[in-house]
């Protein structure tokens, strides 16, 4: 599938057109936005591609009130550049490059090692417009910083991966920049190093934005030296990030790290590369970190606060990736494949403990299941 | 069933004292804080048990009656009030804090748990509960996720919605299942986001689990006077502008600070002036005093007449005391409050205010502003004696109005206290009927008999096919 043979939609009023009309044909339709997740999520079946790189632009934009809205085709950089201007900024950093839509970061509930400080997408989104699977237009939310009227339609679209409603509009909460913003590298000599530090760093007196564990063979790639590293972002007026860096000093060997070390870290993945994300209790990070261990062709990186890890496997090693999931899950970890191929995804990942309450949300929103059909995950998809 | 029957089973399930069904006993759930409305029940069911709220509400989907699912009732939006015979349910005898984990930062609560007193639970663990919503010291957490609560603190930290991990959940049918997930991330659809702020209309928490927070190193407290409200709406502005993000901005108004230095509340506020900010900062020690200094100059930029810092913990309680009881301080200007919650653009905060002054004096009433003015969270607060039908009749029309200020300013018509019944009105203004639709299929999926807090949230000639059940309304093409 390419995105050129797509339908390519401009307008809201288009999309829901293209929606009634696969409705009407029980035609199914994949919501492709700059196409960098195709190759990601649960395996899909086969539909007609309906591209919304073309609906796109900043709709509305008060740095006053640190809110933007922009249509789903918008590129995370374009919202980045916007947003520069006014020393503001959308503190979302998902794996993958920046030139990534903002709807599928929403769809996708993406995050990235920003999630330590910030959050993920369902922490940022404010408000949504939405076509749902038998073509009408919605609206959910709103553009104000705090909304509790009417049910929570955000929540349930964030994350969703399109199965429920085409994304044309996003809402989201910004984040003034501050002043300083650097990066250090704590490298360890082995994994008890690396859990003293992570220890020490939850009562030290520093705040990081980020704050990143990655292997030896990843450090590697991120030109931070060939050990087991601790990577962290500090960011705040100059007082506090002196004595956050004197602080950060007292964890360990802290070198300073190039900024554009967490752009690397985004990127880093090639192509057909296999990932999965492991998740389980903050304090068992260490475990899972252990159950992700494998000698060739992966690459580990964790968030400790969250209790994940990430694993990235080299392409042609997919089953030594199967092998991981499979230790992690007996580890009692949450397996969460990005991209993984389709015949392994059944016995690597997670199930949804709510299948049933999903299938019937998924019935009442997307009644003929013609968006991104089999995503969801659930056992009626494959009737299609 | 016949009703006295259905209170007899009732009993049967949690003892004698357990079942309220005499009109004094029932008094007190016939309101939840907000003097416009008053419904009495005619059943509540007291559970003592969570095998007994199971137990309850599967003898009440048998018998295919409503319920309201209630907690402390100061949700300020009569929202926890029965309407067409619904059965209330109490959960304020849940009230185990069921675990603390210090070392993952996690709290396991049942649904009755006050807020505060899971604070206090944690605070020895250097840790507490953020969302602090002002009826703190009353309110449970079983209706914070029921509302998807606020406070004062959210600004930094915020809402429940953002400190809720999993919760187990009694669905409507008396069927059992775990929403979000404890101990890591949640594979497929975010029902958990979905289901906190469904206002008891998607089932009962059973449990709750939720983030606790490092209490900051460092804090400080601030308050600033200014001779208009409009001066104080600008200095918050420019702060929220700034980058800084304080944990909290709160403004009063003159009434309100009269009200509250009247009363035995008195915060030491200056009590000439016509607003005052109190403004928070929390984080780490280094560079604190220097956003102070910062935001100083903002509000004297601002004109601000004096701006002083809380000198020590004693000080800083009094200055937050004063906020967090103004409500009740109020009592001293007329016998009832209309304790109203909307949201604006936080760049529109001086206009916006500038009208609901004007709409106040259009209608002759007496508004309190006391609000979360950081994140552009209003609380115009109407005094009035409900005694009066001329003056409650004056005070309706002017909520109206304020309410569609508030909209056409950009905003919303609830920030923290929910629709319940008050706001249904108002929900078309920013919803399409499809939008609202779309609201109704998905109370349909967690509760197809449509029996849990009935007639809440979103207005009932706003869910097409009302009368056709939701398994015909999907399929019908």
């Amino acid at each position: 599938m390419t995105v050129d043979a797509a339908l390519r939609v401009r307008t809201t009023d288009d999309v829901a057109a293209a929606v009634k009309d696969a409705a009407q044909h029980r035609a199914p339709l994949r919501i492709v936005g700059r196409g960098h997740w195709l190759d990601a999520g649960p395996p899909a079946l086969a539909a007609a591609p309906l591209a919304l790189d073309a609906l796109s632009g900043v709709v509305a934009y008060t740095p006053g009130d640190l809110t933007l809205t922009a249509r789903a085709g918008t590129t995370l950089a374009e919202i980045a550049a916007v947003t520069a201007e006014h020393g503001q900024w959308l503190a979302l950093d998902p794996f993958g490059a920046d030139d990534g839509t903002i709807g599928a970061t929403v769809a996708t509930a993406s995050s990235g090692p920003l999630a330590h400080a910030f959050g993920t997408p369902r922490d940022a989104v404010l408000g949504l417009e939405v076509v749902t699977g038998d073509g009408t237009i919605i609206r959910t939310g709103g553009r104000v910083v705090k909304n509790v009227a009417g049910f929570d339609l955000t929540r349930l679209f964030t994350g969703s991966w399109g199965t429920l409603g085409v994304i044309t509009e996003v809402t989201v909460r910004l984040r003034a920049k501050p002043e300083g913003d650097e990066s250090w590298a704590i490298a360890v000599d082995d994994d008890d190093a690396l859990v003293a530090v992570c220890r020490a760093a939850r009562t030290a007196p520093v705040a990081p934005l980020a704050f990143e564990a990655v292997d030896a063979a990843l450090a590697s790639r991120l030109g931070l030296g060939g050990r087991t590293t601790v990577v962290v972002r500090l960011a705040a007026a100059a007082a506090s990030l002196r004595a956050q860096r004197d602080a950060l000093r007292t964890l360990g060997d802290a070198a300073a790290a190039p900024t554009t070390v967490w752009e690397t870290l985004r990127t880093v993945e090639p192509p057909a590369a296999t990932t999965l994300r492991l998740s389980q209790l903050p304090d068992r990070t260490a475990h899972t970190w252990h159950a992700a261990a494998n000698p060739a062709d992966t690459m580990r990186h964790a968030t400790p606060s969250r209790g994940i890890v990430r694993v990235i496997t080299a392409p042609g090693a997919e089953h030594a990736a199967a092998s991981i999931g499979h230790a992690a899950a007996a580890a009692r970890c949450t397996v969460i494949p990005e991209r993984l191929p389709a015949l392994l995804w059944p016995s690597v990942a997670t199930r949804s403990p709510t299948e049933k309450l999903a299938a019937r949300v998924h019935a009442a929103f997307d009644p003929w299941d013609i968006l991104n059909p089999g995503l969801s995950m659930l056992p009626a998809s494959r009737d299609v | 069933m016949t009703r006295a029957e259905l209170a007899g089973a009732l009993r049967a399930i949690v003892g004698p004292h357990g079942v309220l069904s005499r009109a004094s006993e029932l008094l007190p759930f016939s309101a939840d804080g907000l003097p416009t409305y008053r419904l009495p029940p005619t059943l509540a069911v007291l559970p003592s048990t969570r095998q007994q709220v199971i137990d309850v509400v599967r003898l009440l989907a048998r018998e295919r009656c409503g319920f309201v699912p209630r907690g402390a009732g100061t949700g300020l939006s009569a929202g926890a009030l029965a309407t067409d015979d619904a059965v209330i349910i109490g959960l304020n005898r849940l009230t185990r804090i069921l675990s603390i984990d210090p070392v993952n930062r996690l709290a396991v609560v049942e649904p009755g748990a006050v807020n505060v007193s899971l604070t206090r639970a944690a605070a020895p663990h250097g840790l507490h509960y953020a969302p602090d919503p002002s009826s703190q010291t009353a309110c449970t957490i079983g209706g914070n996720v029921a509302e998807n609560s606020g406070g004062p603190h959210c600004l930094k930290y915020g809402v429940t919605l953002n400190h809720v991990l999993a919760v187990t959940v009694l669905l409507p049918d008396g069927s059992l299942t775990t929403l979000g997930n404890a101990e890591g991330e949640t594979p497929g659809l975010d029902l958990l986001g979905a289901f906190v702020g469904s206002e008891g209309c998607f089932g009962i928490a059973l449990d709750v689990t939720v983030r606790l927070v490092p209490d900051p190193p460092a804090v400080r407290t601030m308050l600033a006077d200014f001779m208009s409200i409009e001066a104080g709406a600008r200095a918050t502005s420019a702060v929220i502008a700034s980058g800084i993000l304080p944990a909290a901005v709160e403004m009063m108004d003159g009434p309100t600070i009269r009200a509250v230095e009247a009363s035995i509340y008195a915060a030491g506020y200056p009590a000439d002036a016509e607003a005052v900010l109190l403004i928070e900062l929390d984080g780490l020690e280094a560079g604190i005093d220097d956003d102070v200094r910062r935001i100083e100059a903002m509000c004297a930029d601002a004109g601000a007449r004096t701006v002083r810092v809380a000198r020590d913990e004693a000080e800083r309680a009094r200055l937050w005391q004063g906020r967090k009881k103004a409500f009740g301080a109020m009592g001293r200007v007329a016998p009832a409050l209309v304790v109203q919650d909307a949201v604006i653009p936080r760049t529109r905060l001086p206009d916006v205010l500038h009208t609901i002054h004007e709409i106040a004096a259009r209608w002759d009433i007496q508004v309190c502003n006391v609000f979360h003015a950081g994140d552009g969270n209003l609380h115009p607060n109407i005094a009035f004696d409900p005694h009066d039908p001329a003056a409650t009749e004056r005070v309706h029309h002017a909520m109206r109005e304020i309410m569609r200020a508030c909209v056409d300013a950009g905003g919303t018509i609830t920030g923290e206290h929910g629709v319940g019944l008050d706001k249904l009105e108002y929900m078309p203004l920013i919803f399409s009927p499809d939008s609202l639709d779309a609201q109704c299929r998905l109370r349909d999926v967690f509760d197809p008999d449509r029996r849990a807090n009935p007639g809440k949230v979103v207005p009932v000639h706003a869910c097409r096919e009302w009368l056709a059940s939701p398994a015909a309304r999907v399929r019908v093409s």
